[in-house]
């Protein structure tokens, strides 16, 4: 053999006998963890580059936010950090929200607090970033039109600790709390508006923040109100946070440095874990029946439940199969073919819960209605073929066929088959396992369901809203919920994803009697709107629905504790404390 | 060697030396037990499921993850598939890719080589940046590419790994034709009004049988394993179909559990199969030298 092959087949041997061998190695000892700090392990392929909290959707993703918390803790802090989703008043600025009778307007009264400098939080440091964002609103990450601040008609200073704010109309004030005044930062005014208009500011702020080597350094960082500063902060991903001895809000940081370490990839992560130098990761739901080994290495296994619903759109405006998703017995006869029990038990190791509808079955809570959480289509492919034979399709050649068009709906020529295909997220092995028992399942209902797997930003990509003449409307699925698809704010509304034209409609799903509840549930104090919003849409079946995976299945190193982990996808070190 | 007998008779060509070509090969025992693995592996993937009949096509999440017994031989996946018979299952798509994707590089590298160094000059300078262009980009990043942007299916790949693996193949190809082309029965032949297909046909495509026929074997190989590679970083065939990498990637889950069965098949397959082609290959180059004849 040639020099350079006998290399690649020593490689290729020596490559797979490492994995051969792999099963048989043994863990390496754990490292004892520092008591003042803690090593949390980020999402994988995440790098964090961004502490503003305001900015692009670009900048402000769930883990960049998080950080940002810690540094400038927000008005109203509503999370699951305690438990269950409720406003955190020991993490939040605000101490009391007083709503009009008529449910116009609001008035906040702020805690008696104070920024880093010793300077105090006032009403003027939240108009600051209330004017900040009525003036760049189409460039702020939180901004959807028809909402915040659109609906905000005026800001009025009382004194110092009042303010209020006033509305387009009444709206749920469950819903303004969770979903729209939370999104408010008291920002320092006095060291962040240094003159110009507010355009020119955020301007100023934005610029200053892309800056990720000065954030350790640069002064305009270290007015801070949260229990956190910003110690070290590498291009590179990695993070250090310091207590700020200044705070003097309710959670106190309980570990005084916060290591927050980047991977490339779950399986670096896991590695880490395995060597004991992460003290806060997580691993794959895959390795739940490894969980022994991790505990023998002094970790708890813990899945981390989130906030979120699970779903493969249909693209109603496919040319080939948009006629067909159209029909409410064919979505039905899909819905029919998924074993969500199966699929949560043995695919996801009981980490995941059937989900029937739009509101997270993960937590209980007052949204839900009865016929979400009763399934209104239980598995049995029985029934599903029984739909198709009754709607004129013959199953030819082990698929479903159109014999008789005009049972099979408007559009559906005859001929047609019942053939779909997904693109679905890469990278997942519980997700491949998933899609192979779902193209198994339907196989039995005479569906064919093929897969195409591609990196999540791609599937994003090449499944956008889309008219039947544009060429990029040829996708018929897409799945991009390994961890969740949509992770909600505390409120469930599901404005952005049902609502016909919703931002974040990916299948063109239109339902006028859903519009109507949706709007409802967020101008309604009752949560009958959301509950029959739940319901309508359990039975109407705008997606397939799915397993509910959770967020991450945490591994928390034994003595750390002190903390819910919060379903809203967020972390919060001040609540981290060693116990032990 | 078809060839070898079409052209019996000629000068430089190989037919004489066929019966001790094959005495030769069979006195190489890691080439022996090459061509006994492959024969073996070809039984097992294409004769094996006659014999040991499995559903391959639908999951049974109620049979997953089984350790080997009597239902299931070498156990269940994380989807319960038999192990066994997705090993046979996946083989095909791992032999009938690399087989396929080796020959047609073969082919394609040995066309490109023989025209290149038969026709020389600029002809000969076009085709060979052509081909240094194409060594300089790693196949794998152009198959990982392709993957990404189409929906990889068998006849996908041997197209694809085909069209990323014939460079070496024509380089060597060239490399016999300069001196095939100036030998006195090829001159002959231009000189009596043979034409240049005609003396490629006839004289410089059987003249590198041995070198094509060689490097055919690693072709087979070197496919095999990309074809295992790309499965590995899951941009391979699809669900419900797979091959041996693709098995490994989906067992490496279980690396750290007690569920051998997951890789060790798979990881074992790959590892016989491709040293096996590399010792065939390796014991008809020794075949083919004239120069190590006693």
């Amino acid at each position: 053999m040639s020099p350079a092959r006998t290399r690649l087949v020593a490689g290729a041997v020596v490559s797979a006998s490492t994995l051969l061998l792999a099963g048989c190695s043994g863990s390496s000892d754990s490292s004892s963890a520092s008591r003042d700090s803690i090593n949390y392990a980020l999402p994988a392929n995440f790098t964090p580059n961004w502490i503003l909290p305001i900015g692009t959707a670009a900048h402000l993703n769930t883990n960049n936010r998080s950080i940002a918390d810690s540094l400038w803790e927000r008005l109203v802090a509503y999370d699951g950090s305690t438990g269950k989703i409720a406003w955190n008043k020991k993490a939040s600025i605000a101490t009391d929200a007083d709503f009009a009778a008529d449910g116009k307007s609001v008035t906040m009264t702020l805690g008696d607090r104070h920024w880093s400098d010793g300077q105090p939080i006032t009403s003027r440091d939240v108009q600051f970033w209330f004017d900040l964002i009525k003036a760049n609103k189409t460039e702020w990450a939180g901004y959807t039109p028809g909402q915040a601040p659109d609906i905000w008609t005026s800001f009025k200073t009382v004194d110092d600790r009042h303010f209020t704010i006033t509305f387009d109309k009444a709206y749920n004030s469950e819903w303004m709390l969770a979903n729209q005044l939370s999104e408010i930062t008291p920002l320092p005014q006095h060291v962040w508006d240094k003159g110009g208009d507010a355009k020119q500011v955020w301007k100023n702020l934005n610029d200053a923040a892309k800056n990720i080597s000065g954030y350790a350094s640069d002064p305009l960082w270290k007015t801070i109100s949260g229990p956190y500063s910003v110690k070290s902060f590498s291009t590179s991903g990695k993070v250090v946070l310091t207590e700020n001895k200044k705070y003097d809000g309710g959670e106190k940081p309980g570990i005084s440095t916060v290591n927050l370490l980047p991977f490339t990839t779950a399986d670096a992560e896991k590695n880490a874990v395995r060597s004991g130098s992460v003290d806060y990761g997580y691993i794959e739901a895959t390795d739940l029946d490894q969980e022994e080994s991790f505990t023998a290495q002094g970790y708890e296994v813990k899945p981390w439940s989130g906030w979120a619903i699970t779903y493969m759109p249909y693209n109603f405006n496919n040319p080939a199969m948009g006629a067909v998703f159209n029909q409410l017995y064919a979505r039905q006869a899909v819905q029919h073919s998924i074993d969500q029990a199966s699929l949560a038990k043995v695919v996801f190791n009981g980490t995941a819960v059937a989900g029937y509808g739009p509101i997270p079955q993960g937590q209980t809570s007052d949204f839900i209605s009865s016929e979400q959480k009763t399934n209104p289509y239980p598995f049995s492919t029985d029934t599903a073929r029984t739909l198709l034979t009754d709607h004129g399709w013959t199953e030819q050649d082990s698929v479903m066929t159109c014999t008789e068009p005009a049972k099979c709906g408007e559009g559906i020529a005859e001929g047609t088959k019942f053939e779909m295909q997904v693109l679905s997220q890469s990278g997942s092995t519980v997700t491949d396992n998933m899609m192979s028992a779902i193209q198994s399942s339907l196989a039995k209902t005479g569906i064919k369901f093929s897969i195409k797997t591609a990196p999540v930003n791609s599937v994003l990509s090449q499944t956008p809203q889309c008219t039947s003449d544009q060429p990029i409307c040829d996708w018929q699925l897409s799945f991009f919920g390994t961890a969740g698809s949509w992770y909600f704010s505390a409120f469930p509304t599901g404005d952005s994803l049902f609502q016909s034209k919703g931002g974040s409609n990916f299948g063109n799903y239109s339902n006028p009697e859903v519009d109507k509840l949706i709007s409802a549930s967020t101008t309604s104090n009752s949560n009958q709107p959301i509950q029959d919003y739940s319901a309508a849409l359990a039975q109407d079946l705008p997606v397939i629905w799915l397993p509910e995976p959770v967020y991450q299945v945490s591994v928390i190193r034994n003595g750390l504790g002190g903390f819910s982990q919060d379903s809203l996808a967020n972390f919060h070190p001040a609540q981290w404390k060693w116990t032990s | 060697m078809t060839g070898g007998v079409e052209t019996a008779g000629r000068p430089g060509l190989v037919a004489p030396f066929r019966a001790p070509l094959v005495a030769r090969f069979a006195r190489n025992r890691l080439a022996i037990a090459g061509l006994v693995v492959v024969v073996l592996f070809l039984l097992f993937c294409f004769v094996g499921p006659l014999v040991y009949s499995t559903d391959q096509t639908h999951t049974d999440l109620t049979q997953v993850n089984l350790a080997p017994g009597g239902a299931h031989w070498l156990g269940t996946d994380a989807v319960g598939h038999d192990e066994l018979g997705r090993l046979m299952y996946g083989g095909r798509v791992s032999l009938l890719v690399g087989l396929a994707a080796g020959i047609l590089a073969t082919v394609i590298g040995t066309l490109w080589g023989a025209v290149a160094g038969y026709a020389g000059g600029w002809v000969d300078a076009v085709m060979m940046r052509v081909v240094d262009a194409g060594i300089a980009i790693p196949a794998l990043f152009i198959l990982l590419v392709v993957s990404a942007i189409t929906t990889p299916d068998t006849a996908g790949l041997i197209v694809v790994l085909g069209l990323v693996s014939w460079l070496v193949p024509s380089r060597l190809v060239r490399a016999e034709t300069l001196t095939l082309k100036n030998r006195d029965y090829v001159l002959t032949l231009r000189a009596t009004g043979g034409t240049h297909g005609r003396a490629i046909a006839r004289h410089i495509l059987p003249g590198s049988v041995s070198t094509i026929v060689v490097a055919a074997t690693f072709q087979v190989a070197d496919a095999i394993l990309l074809v295992a590679y790309v499965s590995y970083l899951g941009l391979g065939v699809q669900p419900p179909s797979t091959d041996w990498g693709g098995m490994l990637s989906a067992g490496l889950t279980a690396a750290y559990s007690d569920r051998w069965w997951l890789i060790v098949p798979p990881g074992l397959a790959i590892i016989l199969v491709v040293c096996a082609f590399n010792a065939i290959g390796d014991g008809l180059r020794d075949a083919f030298d004239v120069r190590g004849r006693g």
